[in-house]
């Protein structure tokens, strides 16, 4: 056959961006490894002071403050709903790797707020910075998170901060994006009132952006959760504790009990989550009827 | 308090070459071919004493919000500049960098918007105090003048609501309310009464003009209705495709207006609210008027179509009596005649003195009371004419004054 008609037509050509690929990451490993090991020094103080609380909490306790705090937030349904769920959790004996993987979500919540809000309303404030921006969100939210456990490994090592980071990368993105989106959308008159009573930078954003943006940013909060538990079993392939252990040994060894009452554990926990959040968001809408 | 000189706002990408083909002549359309640009204010100039009641008129899109919103900067104008006089001399807001540009608002350049602008987060009362919480004002004492405020304007016991739970007339009332309470000596209005029913806006209107007469605000207006124009302008602005076309007191916009734009927009004018006794009074020296003889120290006048009226006036002016069919007429000051009861038929004994500034809305009611020529007068108490139904009704018809002119029509 004409070798012109095969893929044997790109043999002189053929590019080797997964060498590159690969000396840029032992580049990187080599020399930034520190500053990598470095950065895990916050998020892992983090981690271990949340897991710390929630392990020390009677789940009685916990099971108590959490029912009562959703039917605050978001009604009686709600905390009943929290109260079984969790009660459940225990019964099925997850308590301990359920609190260790609400922590990991906590954890990486907390960080992706910490870098998201205010890289959120750079965007919303620079054209430029969020064109900039764009394509990192997009190759974060679509590289399949299996690539980039290989050089978080090598970065971070092997464990439940490794995997935080990861669910960081892959959690991130949705929070940028709604709060840029969030405070684009505060309407202009409502600006000029503020700017017009001689309101600083400071204060039009904290006084009026910022609280008219909160249900999208809410939105973006919600999303950011529900993706971070999506990583719950990922993180697992890489030594992250949690629920993502029993699904990942029962799979190994084919015990399809365990492997369903670990999913079962983070379906639970997704819903909860979901429920309190998204009633948080429509909490300050309802307030702006 | 304020100056505005040679004020332009053009929108669009070549702002500098359309300002030089405006200034070479050519037409706002002409300059949207070649540039592209809006002109949306062009050349105005104007100057406002403290405590003036300064009225903008002009159809939709002639650029009334871009001016208002140049004076605080709120749009950058392109050119000219915007005098502002404060404890601190003169400033010029179109220049003022941006910690002064802040204080400039904040301590006195309220404003009340055309979509009023409130924070959907924030209580009404919260929204009221939202100038002082920036002015960084205490919060007892804000909630204290936040809720004053919010008395003023009728909606006291509103604090605590949120503003979707109003309704639009009542949301302007609390942008008004802010605007208030904010404290700044020039009120920047740009059609705070349009969403009230009639009886909320004329009580609103005079809270204005009391606001403005207690409190020494200046006030720049924008509205659409010329009835509350004349009622509150000192002076009025008639704007046409960016410019002012006529700037004026309100009486000389209705009875002179200078172009066929500005005649158009006052055709529906109610005359009697703007035409005052001074202008529509026959003079002594008048055609109509007879002086009869002269005694020592004072001189008798009649009019000649109501012949047996005689009024005999001093040499420095002032009016010493009247006599009709030849009887004394007693003079009584108008609003003493129109604080008693009505008579059942009109008085042919007595004669309504009046005040030149009085509009032909208060002659109407004296002549409704009393048949004999009213007697117009200066601040002096010295006569400056007779005002009979003949000069109303002319007055009325050709929304002119007298000025002299036999038959009520002048140039
Ligand atoms: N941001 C802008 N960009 C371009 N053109 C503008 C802008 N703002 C206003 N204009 C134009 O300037 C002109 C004046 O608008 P402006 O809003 O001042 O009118 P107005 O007299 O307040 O009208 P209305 O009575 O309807 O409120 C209009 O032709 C408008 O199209
Ligand atoms: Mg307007």
């Amino acid at each position: 056959m004409n070798a012109l008609l095969t893929d044997a037509v790109f043999d002189p050509i053929r590019i080797p961006l997964d060498d590159w690929f690969n000396d840029f990451i032992n580049w990187l490993t080599f020399n930034y490894r520190p500053t990598f090991q470095a950065m895990k020094v916050p998020v892992e103080a983090l981690l271990d002071g949340v897991s710390a609380v929630l392990l020390w909490l009677p789940p009685i306790a916990f099971i108590a403050l959490v029912a009562i705090m959703a039917w605050r937030v978001a009604g009686w349904r709600i905390g009943a709903l929290a109260a079984v769920s969790f009660t459940l959790i225990g019964m099925v004996g997850l308590w301990d790797l359920t609190m260790v993987t609400l922590s990991m979500v906590a954890a990486s919540v907390v960080v992706c707020l910490i870098i998201g809000l205010p890289l959120g309303i750079l965007a919303a404030r620079s054209d430029r910075f969020q064109g900039g921006l764009r394509p990192v969100l997009d190759v974060m939210q679509t590289t399949p998170a299996f690539v980039y456990l290989v050089p978080v490994v090598m970065l971070f090592s092997i464990g439940t901060v490794a995997g935080v980071i990861a669910t960081i990368i892959f959690a991130l993105p949705p929070l940028i994006r709604l709060t840029d989106l969030g405070i684009r959308q505060v309407p202009e008159d409502v600006i000029e009132a503020a700017e017009a009573f001689g309101s600083s930078e400071r204060e039009v954003l904290f006084k009026v952006r910022l609280p008219l943006a909160l249900p999208t940013i809410m939105a973006g909060v919600n999303q950011t959760i529900m993706l971070a538990l999506s990583m719950v079993v990922i993180a697992a392939l890489i030594g992250a504790g949690g629920l993502g252990r029993p699904v990942v040994e029962g799979l190994n060894a084919l015990r399809i009990g365990q492997a369903g009452i670990g999913g079962l554990a983070i379906v639970l926990l997704a819903i909860v989550l979901d429920r309190l959040t998204q009633a948080f968001g429509e909490g300050g809408a309802a307030k702006r009827g | 308090m304020i100056r505005v000189e040679s004020l332009h706002k053009v929108f669009g990408p070549k702002p500098d070459e359309a300002l030089r083909l405006l200034a070479e002549g050519r037409t706002k359309d002409e300059i949207r071919e070649a540039t592209g640009d809006v002109i949306g204010v062009q050349d105005v100039s104007f100057e406002l004493k403290p405590g003036e009641f300064f009225v903008i008129m002009g159809l939709s899109g002639s650029g009334k919000s871009t001016l208002l919103r140049c004076i605080n900067r709120l749009i950058a104008p392109t050119s000219g500049r915007v005098w502002l006089q404060t404890d601190d001399g003169e400033i010029d807001v179109a220049q003022a960098g941006p910690s002064e540009l802040r204080r400039l608002r904040q301590e006195h350049l309220a404003m009340v918007f055309q979509r009023f602008g409130l924070l959907p987060h924030r209580t009404v009362r919260d929204n009221v105090a939202y100038g002082l919480e920036v002015q960084r004002v205490g919060h007892a004492e804000r909630v204290r003048r936040a809720d004053e405020t919010l008395e003023m304007v009728g909606l006291g016991g509103w604090g605590d609501a949120l503003p979707s739970a109003l309704s639009g007339g009542m949301q302007q009332r609390v942008g008004l309310a802010r605007a208030l309470a904010a404290g700044g000596k020039v009120l920047l209005m740009d059609e705070p009464f349009s969403a009230l029913d009639p009886l909320i806006k004329m009580q609103m209107q005079e809270e204005m003009i009391r606001l403005q007469r207690q409190l020494g605000r200046t006030i720049i207006f924008i509205t659409h209705d010329l009835d509350e124009a004349l009622r509150l302008g000192d002076r009025i602005a008639i704007m046409d495709d960016g410019r002012f076309v006529q700037v004026g007191v309100p009486e000389t916009i209705v009875t002179e207006p200078r172009t066929p734009y500005v005649a158009d927009f006052v055709a529906h004018a109610d005359p009697t609210g703007v035409i005052t006794a001074g202008t529509v009074a026959v003079p002594p020296e008048h055609p109509r008027v007879d002086e009869l003889r002269r005694e020592p120290g004072s001189r008798v006048l009649s009019h000649r179509t109501q012949a047996e009226v005689e009024i005999e006036v001093a040499d420095d002016g002032r009016v010493l009596g009247m006599r009709a069919d030849g009887a004394g007429a007693e003079l009584v000051p108008i609003d003493t005649l129109l604080a008693e009861e009505a008579p059942t038929s009109r008085y042919r004994d007595r004669a309504a003195v009046v005040h030149a500034d009085r509009t032909l809305r208060t002659l109407l009611a004296a002549r409704n009371v009393c048949n004999l020529p009213v007697l117009v007068v200066d601040d002096e108490e010295r006569l400056i004419g007779l005002v009979t139904e003949r000069e109303i009704i002319h007055a009325i018809i050709e929304k002119r004054g007298h000025n002299g002119d036999t038959n009520g029509v002048t140039a």
